[in-house]
């Protein structure tokens, strides 16, 4: 089983995420607050289908069952824990997983400030003290030969270096998951160029001596570099620029929020792009996802936190 | 550095309020070295005397006759800003007097929104090259943008003495960065600039603290992957206090030569202590003389 495992990393497509879950045959035990959600059920039912996954799903059971059957569901599939009211049953949820009940908690139909306070609370949410929380994407692209991780495209709209350090510590810790061992990370902005009058610039330079110091999980960090220069090699020859992620990186950082989430959002739109993401910096894996995810990409969020919450 | 002086054409070397035996023997032998043709600007009757009394011949200097040491300045940065000068020194006179006469916006040796830096060049026997270090005297607290033209005259001046790309270290307490710290992100930013071919010519790697620039040993414990390390031509000091720390422990506790000049002028002007040596004063007469275009 081992042997099998190791031969399937790296993971290079969205697919293959899947089938490596499988072929692992864990079970991860997620907990969906308010679950009475068709927006949702079918990527869940999927996960429980393709055995990687239990779901637990807590809210009112007549509604949850009802939201199953109108999607073609068997609610049966589901472990449906009857709790009516919406505050009570995000609270539960999130008590499974703090206490060891649940791998990974994940937002049902409750609305996303209500679900984030629940996790963000000093005394019972998932996040450590101190710890930055921040947003990462696996996009798989057919124009790129590998997957490409992408942040921040949903929680921090402006990060400072501290919370730049922290989203590529998670970038890479999701690399890793994937079976990339020593990530390449760009830092992108609109330039290679660093300048005071960019900021960012200033932030990245910091950022890439920082990781060839030591002073960040094991990656090759470079940057500012532009998007072309991250990912296209022969962008990087004809500029002549002397960088390390020489055109084909594992991981984007963006400076912005705005920027990543037009990035993505284009690529989806324009470049027929799947992605998994998942909230990074709490205790265990949180899902939230957006409504507007194609069924496919939901099904891979779920699938995603569950290779997270591995042990390995 | 005289051995390179050998193949380069003489150069004027002007030298203001030059009445004391310490700047008139330095330029004399200078002169004979066949380094530079001198011009001594100060009071001719005083020159004459000090010319008496340290057995030097008059004759090979050309002097200018001025009554006062800020006459004196002016009339030397007015000669060099004519092009009648290549090299400036400060003879007699107080820092500040020489400077001011440099900064003058009238004759325009400092361009629009020039820099004025000092560099030294230091020879230590403990060490198995030239140590090119700035700013130990003219800037207190350089900024970015200064610290960027002060790593251009290092380079500059390594350039001129023969190295063909030369390493600078940007110093910092430690190789770590530290945000925080203006020294280390500083420098910090200086490497990827020089890693992006913003600054060129050289090779700048940093943070580095001191015994990791200069000392193989210390570098490869703390595995720092960079030909810098332990073979730095360059060192660029966060601001005056530790470089000028550093060129006084390096010259008062060790067996240390010398020479200096300003850049950033229309020239290299030479810049050496009243109390300096006639030895550290010929040493930096041919710094200058090399950094002349």
């Amino acid at each position: 089983m081992l042997l099998k495992v190791q031969l399937m990393k790296p993971i290079r497509k969205l697919d293959q995420m899947v089938e490596y879950l499988k072929s692992k045959g864990e079970k991860k035990r997620i907990a969906v607050a308010n679950a009475q959600d068709t927006n949702t059920i079918g990527a869940l039912a999927e996960a429980v289908k393709n055995g990687f996954a239990e779901a637990l799903m807590v809210g009112p059971k007549s509604e949850i069952e009802s939201a199953a059957r109108q999607q073609n569901i068997d609610p049966g599939i589901f472990q449906i824990i009857d709790i009516k009211d919406e505050t009570e049953a995000t609270f539960h949820a999130r008590k499974l997983v703090k206490n060891d009940e649940a791998d990974v908690l994940m937002k049902g139909l409750v609305g996303t400030d209500k679900f984030l306070k629940a996790v963000l609370d000093k005394k019972d949410g998932l996040l450590p003290p101190k710890a930055v929380m921040s947003y990462v994407c696996a996009i798989e692209l057919p124009k790129y030969h590998k997957l490409l991780f992408v942040t921040d495209t949903a929680v921090l709209p402006f990060p400072d270096l501290k919370q730049k350090v922290a989203m590529l510590n998670y970038s890479v810790e999701m690399a890793n998951k994937f079976g990339v061992e020593k990530p390449k990370v760009a830092l992108i902005g609109a330039s290679e160029k660093v300048s005071e009058g960019f900021p960012n610039s200033i932030d990245y330079a910091m950022i890439s001596k920082m990781a060839e110091r030591g002073q960040t999980k094991p990656c090759i960090a470079d940057g500012p570099l532009d998007v072309f220069l991250a990912c296209d090699p022969e962008s990087v020859k004809i500029k002549g620029v002397n960088t390390p992620v020489g055109g084909d990186a594992d991981v984007l950082l963006f400076p912005t929020l705005e920027a990543c989430n037009s990035f993505y959002k284009g690529l989806m739109l324009f470049g027929g792009g799947e992605l998994a993401g998942l909230i990074q910096g709490t205790e265990k894996p949180v899902v939230v996802m957006s409504r507007s995810e194609s069924a496919k990409s939901k099904f891979y969020c779920v699938a995603l936190s569950c290779l997270m919450s591995e042990n390995n | 550095m005289f051995d390179a002086l050998k193949n380069q054409d003489r150069k004027k070397l002007v030298a203001a309020w030059a009445n004391d035996a310490h700047t008139i023997g330095a330029v004399s032998e200078a002169i004979d070295k066949g380094i530079v043709d001198g011009i001594l600007v100060g009071d001719q009757q005083v020159i004459k005397q000090t010319c008496e009394s340290e057995g030097i011949d008059i004759s090979k200097f050309t002097i200018v006759h001025v009554d006062t040491d800020v006459e004196a300045a002016n009339k030397s940065v007015e000669m060099v800003a004519n092009g009648d000068g290549d090299v400036l020194m400060k003879g007699l006179l107080s820092t500040d007097k020489y400077m001011r006469g440099i900064l003058n916006k009238e004759y325009g040796l400092l361009p629009p929104k020039g820099i004025l830096s000092h560099v030294t060049v230091i020879q230590n026997p403990k060490y198995h090259k030239l140590l090119i270090v700035g700013d130990v005297a003219v800037i207190p607290q350089p900024d970015l943008k200064q610290k960027i033209a002060i790593t251009n005259y290092l380079i500059h001046a390594a350039k001129s003495l023969g190295v063909e790309k030369p390493k600078v270290a940007a110093i910092s307490a430690s190789e770590q960065v530290i945000a925080d710290l203006p020294s280390s992100s500083e420098a910090t930013i200086l490497a990827k600039m020089s890693e992006r071919g913003q600054i060129k010519g050289g090779i700048v790697e940093g943070p580095l603290a001191l015994d990791l620039a200069v000392d193989k040993a210390s570098a490869q414990v703390k595995k720092i992957d960079s030909e810098v390390a332990g073979d730095a031509d360059c060192l660029l000091f966060p601001n005056i206090e530790s470089g000028n720390v550093f060129y006084k422990t390096s010259t008062k506790l060790s067996d240390t030569e010398l020479g200096a000049v300003v850049a950033g002028a229309k020239v290299p002007a030479v810049l050496s202590s009243r109390g300096d040596s006639t030895q550290t004063k010929l040493y930096s007469i041919a710094l200058a003389a090399l950094m002349s275009k």
